[in-house]
């Protein structure tokens, strides 16, 4: 896609998806129980195969319920899903093993040792022998865990654990990596490593939807930023042209022009 | 199947590294059945199931006392005699009622010498016009702790009651054949027309004419031992440890779930229900071990504490199937806390204190039989009572595997049916 292509949010729900669509959301609606409003409505959005797709929304803006539909741990009230053309809800586990999620709570087992969290989370992904013992290798390197392979993951920093959290994410060689916070609450080193990483891994093919608070970080990293709030997509486009767009000096002040500045106490 | 055992690996290695949770889980019980045992033992007193101790006063030290402890030692009283010159019948009363005996018998001085006299007196009235003279009974002097059991009390008095009138018939037939062969020789019929010999009166008397049998059925042919707390608790406990194992399942759950780990496994292309079966797996072991130390407790233990010891009938696979089906049935009421309660708070008091009401409602405190008619009836909801009534019925009553059938079925359906419940309500909750 071009740096300066500026695509004005709702197109994507008058269309169907390209064939280079690798991850697809139209008309998403979700509406949680004693809630006024609903948290999706009518989110669309296309992400390309091979794209680093940056989401950006205010506390309550509707990321976390996004993300959670797009990876299948609840289904909308209505719209549709598709990842690398496969309907979500009717091929459901094919999906599952092409998709990769980085939840952002730490979801690791604190009492086992990093080599027996891959382990486990290899084998429940369907990877066995030494395949398995292979990918296991790939990630402690990737995760600059090797030599803490066999600590329990309770005696890690808030650092090594975010790595690790990424690399249980990354054992079944996603197509599609979903990424929600990442880097929350992490030191500079660890932040700057996973951020190479990320961009290593995307520029070997994989698609990536990162979701973040810090505008400096999907502006250094992403190729294509939507803004999120009130349940959908408010702007979208290259930081480049974001900018040039709106006449706005920073993402910082664009997003806040976008989303207002009251505070978001949900 | 590997996901299976990927995941009940990895719970093992959780229950392996959490070894303060473990022992609880496994000294819970084993202390329970041990104190529990030990006190029902002394229950089994009370209730008049073991022997009971009668404290005996011999003032008059005669032939009465004697003739009264040879009756009585042969049934379930055990008699403590206490010195005549030490004590009066002010301590014994005060022994009984301080509760320190169970009964107590005071043989007043001079009884058996009044017995004799008002014995004889019965045939020596004549065969005149002339209304029969009152005998004067001899009275022996009866404490009965006020605490013990009704049952118990009025099993003792009657067999007390029963001694002395054996006792007293036998004086009389005595007296009735001196009486007869003295005046059959004033009559000059020869010794062998008298019909009671006074040297064969004893033997024959203590012959049978009327028994009653009691028809244990199977379980004497199965080497079956009677009912006693050990055969009793040591299932019991067992089940009621295998089933508080629920609350550490539920806790696992609700620890994924606080994690954030229950977010990453949705994303995995693994169903709730492998998760569920590989974790009941883990847990299953852990019940069944359980099980194994409370009957090597019961086997090996209790006969060093003086309790009796735990046996196990021919019926070794049956015990077992029973022990796995209610474990099977406990890791799926714990997999179900886990997914219906918000926080671990909520599913250690909610697991707690459902356990503990199920096991009392299921026999494992006080024997079903001992409940008000309509908790009885309210007993067959508890699966801890499926799970005791298989274990009496193949420890205590001898029947075979598919006498239980019924239960273990109901087992089984329960451990079907929460963990369906589950994997419904953990989709409802996404």
């Amino acid at each position: 896609m071009d740096e300066t292509t500026f695509m004005k949010p709702g197109n994507a729900s008058l269309s169907e998806p390209g064939p280079n669509v690798a991850l697809c959301a139209r008309s998403l609606v979700k509406r949680y129980k004693n809630s006024d409003h609903p948290a999706l409505h009518n989110f669309n959005l296309d992400v390309q195969q091979g794209e680093f797709y940056g989401l950006l929304g205010p506390n309550g803006a509707g990321k976390t319920t996004a993300i959670s539909i797009l990876t299948g741990l609840f289904p909308p009230d209505s719209g549709i899903v598709r990842i690398m053309g496969m309907v979500f809800r009717e091929r459901q586990n094919e999906i599952k093993q092409i998709l990769g999620l980085v939840p952002q709570n730490i979801g690791l087992y604190d009492k086992l040792t990093a080599r027996e969290n891959l382990t486990f989370f290899g084998k429940l992904c369907g990877i066995r022998g030494k395949k398995l013992t292979a990918r296991i290798q790939q990630s402690l390197v990737f995760s600059r865990l090797t030599e803490h392979a066999l600590q329990p993951v309770a005696t890690f920093s808030t650092g090594m654990k975010r790595r690790l959290n990424l690399a249980v994410g990354l054992l079944n060689a996603p197509q599609v990596l979903v990424l929600d916070e990442p880097c929350v609450g992490i030191d500079a080193q660890s932040r700057h490593l996973i951020h190479e990483q990320l961009q290593d891994l995307n520029q070997r093919g994989t698609t990536i939807l990162y979701t973040t608070h810090y505008i400096e970080e999907a502006q250094e990293l992403c190729s294509r930023i939507g803004i999120i709030d009130n349940g959908r997509i408010v702007e979208e486009g290259t930081p480049t042209a974001l900018l040039q767009q709106s006449g706005i000096a920073n993402l910082e002040d664009l997003f806040l022009h976008l989303t207002g500045k009251e505070l978001r106490d949900t | 199947m590997l996901k299976i055992l990927a995941t009940t690996a990895k719970e093992v290695l959780l229950l392996l590294r959490d070894r303060t949770g473990l022992l609880v889980l496994f000294l819970m019980p084993a202390i329970l059945v041990v104190v529990i045992t030990l006190v029902q033992e002394n229950v089994m007193e009370l209730t008049g199931q073991s022997k009971t101790q009668v404290l005996l006063l011999d003032q008059d030290q005669g032939e009465l006392g004697r003739l009264l402890r040879k009756q009585l030692e042969a049934g379930s009283l055990e008699f403590v005699v206490w010195d005549e010159k030490q004590n009066d019948v002010a301590d014994i009363q005060a022994a009984v009622a301080g509760g320190d005996y169970q009964v107590g018998i005071v043989v007043p001085n001079g009884a058996s010498t009044r017995f004799k006299e008002e014995t004889a007196r019965l045939f020596q009235q004549g065969n005149g016009p002339a209304k029969p003279e009152d005998i004067v009974s001899t009275s022996l002097h009866l404490f009965v702790d006020p605490g013990i059991m009704a049952g118990l009390r009025s099993g003792v008095t009657a067999q007390l009651q029963m001694a002395l009138t054996t006792i007293a018939l036998e004086a009389k037939i005595a007296m009735l054949s001196k009486t007869l062969r003295e005046t059959m020789d004033s009559l000059g019929a020869p010794p062998e027309l008298i019909p009671l010999d006074s040297g064969k009166l004893h033997a024959l008397f203590r012959q049978s004419i009327l028994t009653l049998t009691e028809d244990q059925g199977d379980s004497r042919a199965a080497g079956i031992s009677l009912y006693n707390p050990v055969q009793q608790n040591v299932p019991a406990w067992a089940l009621f440890g295998m089933f508080f194992t629920a609350i550490p399942i539920a806790g696992s759950i609700l620890q994924e779930r606080r994690s954030g780990i229950s977010i990453r496994l949705s994303a995995l292309p693994v169903s709730p229900l492998v998760l569920f079966t590989g974790k009941a797996v883990a847990y299953i072991g852990v019940c069944l071990c359980q099980f194994l130390l409370i009957v090597l407790i019961g086997t090996f233990l209790f006969p060093h504490i003086g309790l009796p010891c735990f046996t196990i009938s021919m019926n070794l696979t049956a015990v077992l199937l029973t022990a796995l089906l209610s474990s099977l049935a406990a890791c799926g009421y714990g997999i179900f806390l886990g997914v219906a309660c918000n926080s671990y708070e909520q599913a250690s008091t909610l697991g707690a204190t459902t356990v503990v009401a199920a096991a009392a409602l299921g026999g494992v405190m006080v024997p079903v039989y001992a409940m008000p008619h309509m908790m009885q009836r309210l007993s067959i909801i508890s699966p801890l009572n499926w799970g005791l009534t298989a274990f009496h019925d193949l420890l205590l009553r001898g029947y075979s595997l598919p006498a239980i059938l019924d239960n273990l079925g109901r087992l089984f359906l329960f451990f079907a049916v929460t963990v369906l419940l589950s994997w419904k309500l953990a989709r409802l909750r996404q």
